[in-house]
């Protein structure tokens, strides 16, 4: 038995009543003894999973979360439900997944997935064997524009950040601000911010201002150290505007682009907002990090 | 007041319809599989069809407050395309047990041939295996013995007569209906089966027990609002509210909550929009400011 799947039994416990779990024991049986070729059971078993158990939060403690993020690196379950924890755990009992076919059997159930399958399904990518079969898979995930399948592919997870091409993590990041996701909770994301992204960016913040249309605070998220000049005059005219969660994005943009200057005599300016007196408290304690956006997330 | 229309091709109508629903009280809808107008000549289609009633048809009437809920089968039309209709009940399982799907529908009838009785059996003794509601779709022509038929066969493949819903009645069909124990669903189109009139007249004359009105809306002249404009006529002609409630509302709850799909405490909560969703690239927006946590007057 993987250790993801008895960590996730462990967490289940307290979630499934005896009928629950006797059917949860036995649906795990069958996933074991499935042929290797792609075949019925096995997608309906996972289809059936909704029938037989809650759709009501996992609630990890956070001792556990913290075990998950050592079990598999960047993998946070908090915002896991009891039925994706259930089918998470058929998708690691079917056999042959680990073989040749384990793709073509994987691919099958995604074929003809519903919303909640799609959520459970993607969230499973990174706790399977031999995973970066799946990188083509987990880029379809975050094509989606349906926010709860993107969010399932995209955040919470260390696969995209260790399995992505460049330009399939760009794509990520920026679809991300156009489906409003929380890019804060995509793994990794302060650690592969790059000039192509920032120019990017950049590109579509201008976009927006010709639009006369606002900017997510996020997106000053994906600038870092990058976009030069550029970045630093577009950070600066956000400021002038009249969103306050956008001039906070841009301020903790400046911290982190290291516009000490800038940042300090925008603070002297006396901006008395509460999102932008939070944004500078946290700027001045430490160089922000992707975690800073989170109180922004939707403003 | 609220409505529950448990019979509507959502896939045929715009957002502008929804809009009205909404507006108009609907609070939750079933979309029954059915033809598309045209013969289909692939099982693919009916497969990516089957998908879009579990994914994209769900997601787009959440975005207007409307809790969506679908009836998986092959209809009685293209059962007789006997090659075809083999391969697309060996794929029905796949979709039968997904979330929100209440029912097996539409299914029955339609000039009554031994290829659709065919059809029509197998997914009675699918539904009567997996304890499932059935919803059937009665036959224009020779409607009266066609639902006598309908009714009979049922019987005879073990289906609960509880479970039954018997669609498109008429004044003459209605007696048999609820004599066997069936529920008797009427859909209001403004030129043909039945019109609003006749259906006040048959609520005063048979009472509200078991009897169902929805709108059967689709590709044709018909009308999203049939539910709520019947709704208004039968309290003007003097029915009581509270068979009003049941024929428009409750009753459908009661048989299609059978299935144990229907979160029924969610339902009777004041519903509230996101459109920031998206759905596969696409929004149903067009440029327009999303409408974020609007609530739906649910009185």
């Amino acid at each position: 038995m993987s250790s993801t799947r008895e960590y996730l039994l462990r967490c289940l416990e307290p979630h499934l009543d005896a009928r629950a779990h006797e059917w949860l024991v036995s649906a795990c049986a069958e996933c074991e003894a499935l042929p290797h070729q792609p075949e019925v059971r096995f997608p309906t078993l996972i289809s059936l999973a909704s029938r037989k158990v809650p759709a009501k939060p996992l609630a990890p403690t956070l001792a556990q979360r913290a075990t998950a993020h050592e079990l598999v690196s960047g993998w946070n379950p908090e915002r896991w439900t009891v039925l994706e924890a259930v089918r998470a755990v058929l998708v690691l009992s079917r056999a042959h997944l680990a073989g040749p076919q384990g793709v073509a059997i994987l691919d099958e159930v995604f074929r003809h997935a519903d919303i909640g399958e799609l959520c459970a399904l993607y969230k499973t990518l990174q706790l399977l064997p031999d995973n970066a079969r799946f990188t083509w898979r987990a880029g379809e995930g975050c094509r989606s524009s349906m926010s709860a399948v993107y969010e399932a592919a995209a955040c919470d997870t260390g696969f995209p950040y260790a399995r992505f091409d460049d330009v399939a993590w760009r794509q990520l990041i920026v679809k991300a601000l156009f489906v409003g996701a929380p890019l804060h909770r995509v793994y990794g994301l302060d650690g592969r911010l790059d000039e192509e992204l920032a120019r990017i960016v950049l590109d579509f913040v201008e976009e927006r201002r010709s639009a006369q249309r606002g900017i997510v605070p996020a997106t000053w998220a994906c600038l870092g150290r990058n976009g030069g000049a550029r970045a630093r005059a577009s950070l600066l005219t956000e400021l002038s505007t009249d969103h306050a969660a956008g001039r906070a994005g841009a301020l903790l943009g400046l911290a982190r682009a290291g516009y000490t200057d800038d940042f300090k005599a925008y603070a002297a300016r006396g901006d008395s907002d509460p999102l932008v007196q939070q944004a500078l408290g946290r700027a001045l304690a430490a160089r922000p990090t992707q975690d800073d956006y989170a109180p922004l997330f939707g403003l | 007041m609220r409505f529950f229309d448990p019979h509507i091709h959502m896939t045929s109508r715009t957002t502008d319809d929804l809009e009205a629903m909404s507006k108009a009280g609907v609070r939750a809808i079933i979309e029954p599989a059915f033809w598309l107008g045209q013969p289909r000549t692939n099982v693919g289609t009916f497969v990516d069809y089957w998908s879009s009633l579990v994914g994209w048809e769900r997601f787009r009437a959440a975005q207007f407050g409307v809790a969506h809920y679908c009836a998986m089968g092959l209809n009685s039309k293209e059962a007789n395309d006997e090659g075809l209709a083999r391969e697309v009940l060996a794929e029905l399982p796949r979709f039968a047990f997904k979330e929100g799907v209440v029912a097996i529908g539409e299914i029955g009838y339609d000039e009554i041939t031994k290829a659709e009785e065919k059809a029509y059996q197998w997914q009675l003794e699918f539904a009567a295996q997996h304890d499932m509601v059935v919803m059937v779709h009665s036959p224009h022509r020779d409607k009266k013995n066609g639902i006598r038929r309908s009714i009979a066969v049922a019987k005879e493949c073990g289906v609960s007569m509880s479970k039954l819903v018997i669609d498109h009645n008429n004044e003459e069909t209605v007696q048999d209906v609820l004599d066997a124990g069936a529920w008797a669903a009427f859909t209001i189109y403004p030129h043909t089966k039945m019109g609003s009139e006749r259906m006040v007249e048959i609520v005063r004359q048979y009472g509200p027990a078991r009897i169902i009105v929805d709108s059967s809306a689709d590709w044709g002249v018909s009308d999203p609002l049939s539910v709520p404009k019947t709704a208004h006529l039968m309290l003007e002609r003097g029915i009581a509210a509270e068979a009003v409630e049941l024929t428009t509302w409750q009753n459908a709850l009661d048989a299609y909550g059978q299935s144990g799909q229907i979160d029924k405490e969610a339902l009777l909560r004041t519903p509230s929009i996101d459109q920031r969703q998206l759905f596969h690239q696409n929004s149903v927006l067009r440029g327009q400011a999303p409408r974020i946590d609007e609530v739906v007057p649910n009185n």
